[in-house]
């Protein structure tokens, strides 16, 4: 059994080396995925939102409100417009994002004791910009409310520190564990080193038997007394080693460039991402085993991969997912991935605290390779 | 002596289609038998269920006393294979796929490397060991095939077509590698389409539609033949056969270069009423004589008349 795996691993060793254009794509192409994918989500969260000031105020309490907007890195300030039909039409032509309106008589009516009012004209085609302007309108009214509140009392006696606590008696104290700067990045590099990996993975072995059948080189095997199981391991074990290689090298990225910390749990990170690799290297045999063509493979390879990049919450919490469809999310090896690399990498978790996504992990493994192993038919169609 | 290959009523279907339609065959150890045919007759089939990589559908088979059905695996161990298409991986090299698939045979160690060696030195390959098998040439990748199948000392080998496209040197040297591993005591089942290699076997089936529709030793095969044959040297030889084949009794007429030959119901004057018919309508007639059949013959006239046959009619 072992000398029969051990021969297979060695034929598609040699098959693996000799092809080197692959090769080098092989060990390449995980490290550019990463990168890009990376940097891609470097910048999720959204900064310099390109905006508009339209002044009919022209007051210094106006200037005031300019200046502060100005202050904040979510927006940025191109310019002042001079006619709302101007600021109207740089947002339908998606030149800016916000138009930020202070109205004539602005300052007026906040001497005279009226209602004043900040206008805030969004484009709500981008559900993400949105919110943000909005965010930011509504903590440089805070402050500027604030600020003017203090002075008023100040003028009536009350001393400014008096004064703030009695405007704001409660403040909120936030202590971020974990991941301190609140960094996308480091939520979503789990995902993107587990998608990487299943991307290649899944695809090389998809074709690794389905070649064989197209090539003709299955009927010389299938006419000789090789188990499945010692087909499917023998091919399986070459792979492994490849992606083992990757993992490093994805980490070493990981780390070194996008600054997500791995170092000091790196046998444990190495341990998850060993068994996930198996339960890709395993989904891509169970698909060669049952498609007849290298074609055919690809396409059920594809129309794999494609929901678990939807689904396996490596982008965003498997609970954002709506309940009606998340119990699929839990058939993919990827969330189980995702949740305990994170748990890793970002709370320093050990052993004890993710050995469940382990064991889970594990199962898919058993039971994918069992599964392949009974789909493979050793007789010809 | 025990037979080699016994099928009975062996059977496949592949939808509507039935490949091998109740077969019933005999090989004798260390014979070699070949099994003739028109494409698509049902043989590779045959060679595949026997390999045990297809089921049959009805009826079974024993190789070597082994159910092919049931026993698959260890018929594998027994039998070397040598498929139509050509099997062997083109970016590993000659001695590579050898030991490769002695390896899968699980010959330990030292024997495998003493019989890759030996195997290579049989077929001459010894000194191309080193070659990638994409670069080596038809009848080379032919002769690989052949040591792949007997790489692991099979006592039966099934070659589907091991000459198909060679040239006349290489199916020489085929054949006598095959005659070598007779002598052995090797039994040997050959799919071939050349009639004068089917010569060379001992037993030939005939094999039609999924069935055998003749089969004993190359002589038998002719004798059997239920008609006579006339070869006519006559000109113009296009309006001679034209004329013979109007005539009451003959089933069959090819042209081979100057020459007819001429298939007949066994008739005691056809060959004066052919003369007579030839000579009324302005045809040269300079011989026509009886002969006996050839394999090639025999082939014709059991195929004749089917979309598939090369028959001449």
């Amino acid at each position: 059994m072992l000398a029969v795996i051990g021969h297979v691993a060695r034929k598609e060793t040699r098959q693996i080396l000799r092809d080197r254009r692959t090769f080098v794509l092989i060990l390449v192409m995980p490290i550019l995925l990463t990168f890009l994918f990376g940097k891609a989500l470097e910048t999720g969260e959204l900064r310099q939102i390109p905006s508009v000031i339209l002044n009919q105020d022209g007051s210094p309490e106006s200037h005031a409100i300019v200046t502060a907007f100005s202050n904040h890195d979510e927006v940025r300030i191109q310019g002042e417009v001079g006619t709302l039909r101007e600021a109207q039409a740089l947002l339908a032509q998606g030149k800016i994002k916000a138009a930020i309106v202070i109205p004539q008589g602005f300052m007026k009516q906040i001497v005279a004791g009226e209602e004043a009012q900040l206008q805030l004209l969004l484009d709500g085609t981008d559900n993400n910009s949105a919110p943000i302007v909005e965010g930011v309108a509504q903590r440089v009214i805070q402050r500027y409310n604030a600020e003017r509140a203090v002075r008023g009392l100040w003028a009536r006696g009350v001393r400014p520190d008096r004064g703030r606590r009695l405007i704001q008696p409660v403040y909120v104290q936030t202590e971020i564990r974990y991941n301190p700067g609140l960094r996308y990045l480091s939520y979503v590099m789990p995902g993107v080193i587990g998608l990487t990996l299943q991307l290649l993975t899944v695809m090389l072995m998809a074709v690794s038997i389905t070649r064989e059948r197209e090539r003709g080189t299955l009927d010389q095997l299938l006419a000789s007394p090789i188990t499945r199981s010692e087909l499917i391991l023998g091919k399986l074990l070459p792979y492994l080693g490849i992606s083992l290689l990757n993992v490093v090298t994805i980490l070493f990225v990981a780390d070194r460039w996008f600054n997500v910390p791995v170092r000091g749990r790196l046998p444990l990170l190495l341990l998850l991402c060993a068994l996930f690799v198996l339960t890709s290297l395993a989904t891509g045999l169970l698909i060669s085993a049952v498609s007849r063509s290298q074609f055919q493979a690809i396409q059920i390879a594809v129309f794999y991969i494609l929901p678990v990049f939807m689904l396996s919450g490596a982008y965003a919490p498997v609970e954002a997912i709506p309940e009606t469809i998340r119990p699929i999310s839990y058939l993919f090896p990827l969330l189980y991935f995702c949740r305990a690399v994170r748990a890793v990498t970002l709370r320093g978790a050990d052993l004890f605290l993710v050995w469940k996504d382990l064991a889970i992990l594990a199962g898919f493994v058993l039971v994918l390779l069992y599964w392949a192993v009974l789909s493979f038919k050793k007789r010809v169609a | 002596m025990a037979q080699a290959i016994e099928t009975t009523n062996l059977t496949r279907r592949f939808g509507n289609v039935t490949a091998v339609a109740g077969l019933n065959l005999t090989v004798r150890t260390g014979e070699i038998f070949g099994f003739l045919g028109p494409n698509g007759a049902g043989k590779t089939t045959t060679i595949r269920m026997l390999c045990g990589l297809l089921l049959p559908t009805e009826g079974g088979a024993r190789v070597a006393g082994l159910d092919v059905a049931t026993e698959a695996e260890a018929v594998k161990r027994l039998v070397g294979y040598m498929p139509q298409r050509f099997s062997l991986y083109g970016d590993l090299t000659v001695e590579e796929n050898l030991d490769f698939f002695a390896g899968v045979y699980r010959l330990p160690g030292p024997v495998r490397r003493r019989r890759v060696t030996e195997t290579l030195q049989r077929v001459g390959l010894l000194e191309r060991r080193g070659d990638l098998t994409d670069h080596l040439s038809g009848g080379l990748k032919q002769r690989l095939a052949l040591a792949c199948a007997l790489v692991h000392s099979p006592a039966i080998l099934f070659l589907d077509e091991p000459t198909a496209g060679a040239d006349p040197p290489s199916r020489q040297r085929m054949w006598d590698l095959l005659y070598e591993a007779a002598a052995e005591g090797k039994t040997i089942l050959v799919t071939t389409h050349y009639v004068e290699e089917a010569e060379r076997c001992q037993t030939i089936g005939f094999m039609h539609r999924g069935r055998f529709i003749a089969a004993g030793s190359p002589e038998q095969c002719k004798a059997n033949l239920a008609e006579d044959l006339l070869e006519v040297d006559a000109a113009p030889v296009m309006e001679a056969a034209a004329l013979a084949r109007g005539l009451e009794g003959v089933v069959g007429v090819s042209v081979y270069g100057q020459g007819l030959r001429v298939f007949a119901k066994p008739t005691a004057h056809l060959r004066h009423h052919l003369q007579e018919v030839l000579v009324a309508r302005g045809i040269t007639v300079k011989a026509i004589r009886a002969v006996p059949p050839t394999l090639e013959d025999v082939f014709m006239s059991l195929t004749r008349g089917t979309p598939e046959g090369r028959g001449d009619r």
